[in-house]
């Protein structure tokens, strides 16, 4: 199946690179996972792909469509729809509003995310910064969901809050991709959900992608945790004086 | 006595005609300001364009402005109200659209300063440009409203300024009701709110932020046709219509139009009462006190509500010059002192006059290099604040007969103080807002003060007596004299020292305090800079020096009269120092040479009849300058001049983040405790610690303990609370709960507890970007007053293999040097408990191991550490105990082997669907 969304990059802050190397393929319906621990380049690498930052070298094709570096509108034009890490909510409009603002012609109606996501509807007049953690992550997925987006790319969905919300989100976002077709790409500090959920998943530790594969394999791979934790005996060392390391 | 009530409310009703164009100018300048954070000082200007082109078009001609083009084209007869309004509406909004495109899309990623200076030079060019062209024109245009009269009993007013302020507010009504009710307005607010929000949305935060500027050109427009009636048509008046306007928008806290309009309507209506009252009341000025009603108001409110006035635009911005130190001062000196002392006595004439203004704007230069250049502020009264100096000069020699040299030193003092007294605004708001508090200041000045026939002698001025010392006259001269040698002489002494002075402050420890707080204001804070002194002194020093400059301004016009200080020139000052650069010496004597009167503006004088251009020119260099070239003519000439040595810090570009590792095996850590360690004893206690806000519990009920001489770690998910943890620990933010260092209670400014030996990394690196690595750590070495603050930032350096880096600029190097330089500077107050905020960071495995044997050390010297950290292994290395954080509460607490083998952490980390391949 050829990809949908297909990224193959390099992405940092002018000279400092977070992450390198990165060859991301996702097919229609498909879910991909992204884990890792922090600071290794994750929120930069979606950011990057959605359009908010240019990459250092490399490309996002959408489709067939190449999308130049640095252009979310572009990007956003061409059906992608990226939930940030810290939400992006307008905090001082209602829920209704602010699914009103991502409204737009093609998209889906926002009655349908009252279906999806019934919390949302009770709280519809209420400023969307007086909703709880579970309901804010709720709204923001609603929010991206109404674009109708062909590629849809979400960042810590899981963060702050209770496991059982997860869940429940989770498969809001399974269903909504064997629906209608999207690629999606989780990134995720929750492994195990994270790995339960998607098709395929890419390890990425300080900046390099030391594992990809189907996320079955991932999950079994024996050195999964000491890479993911990045502890265990399997550490390379520079050598050169510098005193006592080992503990 | 009603009869007297009575009068009142007439006056209050007289004023609701220019209050009504001060609410719509506001509102002009709120819309603008909510869409794309531009606080646009050419609304007046824009104003002035839109009445000069309505009143052309009511006589039958199409009024241009721009130069090239012919100056009006005849339209056959002259136009009705409406179409006439309509057109010039149109007009506007195209030129504000253009203004978007041409200028403020292209500063989007600039700080707020940089677009409002921008705003600066456009209001320049465009006063000049209009005042040029509409020089033949009418003075003043035919009534819109209908000017009748309604008496109800002694009260009476005329219609058409009941129509006005109608018609205002329901303007203000319409784009409320737009901004509610609209998808247009709905897309507004929330662009305003985030610009990311706005992108995942689908929105396109360009395409709003035009069709704002146009509907606020349009809205300009209208203001402008409104008020044609009302004022003639002087350029400098509508120009700083911009003031009041201003002040009304600051009320209306830039984000409703209807607070904004009904402020605008209600200082005109105390403006107006104000001039009633000055009539009434002796004790009162007899001019100009109407002036001082926005600085009121402003101070008032600012003092009062202390507004969360959003702060829009970039988070990493390109932040403007760097300040260096000033390099071979010897050898400039000696160089400079010996050309200024020939060129005095070589020039003749009007050429030696024009010397002598150079050096003295010179001054005004120097002034801006500490306010602007050292301390990050825009202060647009400095030339006002000469004119106090000089004022007071005038009454202290001939009034009171004090001799030079007290006199001008008192004068400049007293400059000093209202130089205080200007900076205390600038405590509460931020960036541009103080730009809108010095304005104002420098209008009530002028008004209240130089203009007031009572204090100052009109036109004409009040005299000044020359000064003299131990009998050589050092005055100017006059006649066949003038200009005498020696006043150069004096001039040139002057300057120097402040020059001397200036450099000299950038690498004393003030200077660096004023960098740091310019960079970073939290994390000098937490560095243990006193931020409000710091400010207050950065102000005082440039307004000494300004008051230095107005002095000697005055002693070389041999009289002080409100031209020589007034409100267009000071913008004029700042706007050529920016140009010239406020990052150094250079700078400031480029100013000098090209501020009005100087020796580059004779020069150009002599061939060119300059006149108006002169504010074009220097109002397109100011906005060329800021999209640019934000180095200044000084930057530009040291770069020539091949002196910018980047160094190897440039070649950095491509290289992969990791630290160069020198050899550290057996020196001796420059870290010292200040007492051995005493085991098991608590250094930090804190019981039951809660922080909420916006509603939000960040952390609740948290109790954990750092005993001396450990190192304390605490992990825990993404948002779980830890930096907010810090945070309060440090003095950040408002907590509830017991905290107990070394003993007694934990409270009190950041700065404050810096000093009390807690030392803290940021997790985003709060590093001063503009200053290299030495001079970072030597901030941090401020907290412990000891002499020994530059040997320590030596061994620091040495220490951690930064000696190859020492004098790059920060914003250069790469991540992991970062977190080293980021350390250190917190290593350098010599701290007895350092708070670390994911200090491996960005670093890869072995430089995070490499890192862990440095905590270790810093440890057997007797610092205690509580450990902000993701990276697991680190953690489990060099931990003593662990918290374990979730949701902002304390969910586990151990030794490492403990919470490794603890299930619930494993939980809240790594998730309940099933378990991780273990290690």
């Amino acid at each position: 199946m050829s990809a949908l969304l297909e990224a193959r990059l390099t992405v940092g802050y002018g000279h400092i690179v977070v992450g390198r190397d990165i060859d991301l393929r996702v097919a229609a319906g498909e879910i991909c996972a992204i884990i890792g621990p922090n600071g290794a380049g994750k929120t930069t690498l979606l950011n990057t792909i959605a359009g908010l930052l240019p990459p250092i070298e490399g490309s996002v094709t959408i489709g067939s469509e190449r999308i130049p570096g640095g252009a979310a509108r572009r990007a956003s034009r061409a059906g992608l729809a990226l939930v940030p890490d810290h939400r992006a909510l307008f905090t001082r409009l209602t829920t209704l509003e602010n699914l009103r603002a991502a409204d737009r012609t093609g998209g889906h109606a926002i009655e349908e995310m009252f279906e999806l996501f019934p919390p949302l509807e009770t709280k519809a007049k209420l400023a969307a910064g007086r909703l709880s953690g579970g309901e804010q992550q709720m709204l923001a997925l609603a929010r991206a969901f109404v674009q109708r987006p062909r590629v849809l790319l979400i960042d810590e969905m899981s963060m702050g809050l209770a496991p059982i919300v997860v869940q429940s989100l989770a498969g809001s976002i399974s269903k909504y991709a064997a629906a209608t077709g999207a690629a999606v790409v989780l990134v995720e500090q929750h492994v195990p959900l994270a790995l339960a959920s998607s098709d395929h998943a890419l390890v990425l530790v300080h900046g390099d992608v030391v594992l990809q594969g189907p996320s079955d394999e991932v999950s079994a791979h024996p050195e999964l945790g000491s890479m993911y934790l990045g502890g265990g005996p399997a550490r390379p060392f520079r050598t050169g004086g510098r005193g006592d390391l080992d503990r | 006595m009603t009869f007297a009530v009575s009068e009142h409310v007439n006056f209050l009703l007289l004023g609701l005609g220019n209050g009504a164009v001060y609410g719509a100018l506001a509102v002009a300048i709120v819309v603008v300001y909510r869409s794309s954070g531009v606080l646009n000082f050419a609304t007046g200007a824009m104003a002035l364009q839109g009445a000069q082109t309505y009143v052309f078009l009511r006589q039958g001609a199409l009024l241009l402005v721009l130069p090239i083009l012919p100056r009006t084209v005849e339209l056959g007869r002259p136009w009705g109200f409406w179409p006439a309004l309509v057109l010039t509406m149109l007009i506007e909004a195209a030129f504000g659209l253009g203004l978007f495109f041409a200028v403020f899309r292209p500063l989007r990623r600039r700080t707020a300063m940089a677009r409002a200076v921008a705003s600066i030079g456009i209001m320049l060019v465009l006063s000049g440009l209009v005042e040029q062209r509409a020089v033949d024109g009418p003075a003043i245009a035919g009534p819109i409203f209908p000017r009748g009269r309604i008496e109800v009993g002694s009260i009476f007013i005329t219609t058409d300024r009941i129509y006005l302020a109608v018609t205002v507010l329901l303007l203000a009504l319409v784009l409320m009701a737009v901004d509610r009710f609209t998808t247009f307005g709905l897309r507004t607010r929330a662009a305003s709110e985030t610009e990311v929000g706005a992108l995942v949305s689908g929105l396109s935060p360009d395409r709003i932020s035009a069709a704002n500027w146009a509907l606020s050109g349009a809205i300009v427009g209208l203001a402008g046709v409104l008020i044609s009636p009302l004022t003639p048509l002087g350029a400098t008046t509508y120009t700083l219509f911009v003031v009041p306007a201003l002040a009304a928008a600051v009320i209306g806290r830039f984000d409703g139009v209807v607070s904004a309009a009904l402020a605008g309507l209600a200082i005109g209506m105390l403006q107006s009462e104000i001039v009633y009252l000055q009539s009434r009341y002796d004790w009162m000025p007899t001019s100009g006190a109407g002036d001082l009603v926005p600085l009121a108001l402003v101070l008032v409110f600012l003092v009062a509500r202390s507004p969360k006035i959003p702060e829009r635009g970039a988070i990493r911005s390109r932040f403007g010059e760097l300040v260096r130190a000033p390099r071979f001062v010897g050898l400039t000196t000696a160089v400079a002192v010996p050309t200024g002392v020939v060129a005095i006595f070589a020039l003749q004439g009007s050429y030696r006059a024009a010397l002598f203004t150079t050096l003295i704007m010179s001054m005004f230069g120097l002034s801006y290099v500490v306010v602007t250049g050292y301390l990050g502020q825009v202060s647009l009264a400095q030339l006002s604040i000469g004119g106090v100096a000089g004022f007071l000069l005038a009454t202290l020699t001939t009034d009171w007969g004090i001799p030079f040299p007290v006199a001008p030193i008192v004068a400049a003092v007293c400059a000093a103080m209202v130089g205080v007294v200007i900076g205390l605004p600038a405590l509460r708001v931020r960036g541009m807002l103080v730009a809108v508090v010095t304005l104002i200041f420098a209008v009530g000045v002028e008004a209240v003060w130089f203009r007031n026939p009572q204090f100052a002698g009109g036109a004409d001025g009040n005299s000044v007596e020359s000064p003299t010392l131990f009998w050589v006259d050092l005055g100017i001269g006059s006649g066949a004299d003038f200009p005498r040698p020696a006043f150069g002489l004096l001039c040139l002494a002057v300057l120097v020292a402040t020059a001397l002075a200036v450099a000299r402050l950038r690498t004393s420890r003030l200077g660096y305090n004023l960098l740091a707080v310019r960079s970073d204001e939290r994390s000098a804070a937490a560095s243990g800079v006193d931020v409000v002194r710091t400010k207050l002194t950065g102000f005082a020093i440039g307004a000494f020096i300004a008051g230095l400059a107005g002095a000697l301004l005055a002693y070389k016009n041999t009289r002080v009269s409100f031209e020589s200080y007034n409100v267009v020139s000071g913008l004029f000052v700042f706007a050529i120092a920016y140009v010239s650069g406020v990052a150094s010496i250079a700078g400031g004597v480029i100013t000098g040479l090209l501020a009005v009167g100087g020796l580059v503006f004779v020069a150009l004088d002599r061939s060119v009849d300059l006149g108006v251009w002169y504010g074009v020119i220097t109002g397109v260099a100011l906005v060329v300058a800021v999209v640019f070239w934000d180095q200044g003519v000084a930057g530009f000439l040291r770069r020539a001049a091949g002196l910018i040595g980047r160094k190897a810090g440039a070649s950095f570009a491509r290289a992969p983040a990791s630290i160069i590792l020198g050899d550290t095996g057996s020196e001796e850590l420059a870290v010292t405790a200040v007492e051995k360690s005493v085991p098991a004893e608590p250094l930090l206690e804190v019981t039951h610690l809660s922080v909420h806000y916006s509603g939000v519990a960040a952390v609740t009920d948290v109790s954990l303990g750092v005993r001396r001489g450990s190192i304390v770690g605490l992990i825990g998910p993404n948002g779980a609370g830890k930096t907010t943890l810090l945070d309060a620990l440090c003095g950040l933010v408002a907590a509830c709960g017991r905290l107990e260092f070394d003993g007694s209670t934990l409270t009190g400014l950041p700065h404050v507890r810096a000093r009390r030996g807690i030392a803290r990394t940021f997790q985003g690196l709060e590093l001063f970007e503009q200053l290299t690595v030495v001079e970072n750590i030597e901030i941090g070495a401020n907290v412990n007053r000891e002499a020994g603050g530059r040997v320590a930032a030596d061994a620091l350096i040495r220490e951690l293999g930064l000696d190859a880096r020492r004098d790059t600029v920060v914003g250069e190097l790469s991540q992991g040097q970062r977190q080293l330089v980021s350390i250190a500077r917190s290593l350098a107050g010599r701290p007895r408990l350092l708070l670390l905020d994911e200090p491996a960071s960005g670093l890869d495995t072995s430089e995070s191991a490499w890192l862990g044997a440095h905590l270790e050390k810093i440890r057997q010297r007797g610092v205690s550490m509580l450990l902000v950290e993701h990276d697991v292994a680190l953690v489990a290395a060099v931990c003593d105990i662990i918290y374990v954080l979730d949701f902002g509460r304390v969910i586990a607490v151990g030794s490492p082997a403990e919470i490794g083998a603890s299930p619930e952490v494993a939980a809240a980390y790594l998730g309940t669907l099933g378990e991780v391949s273990d290690p």
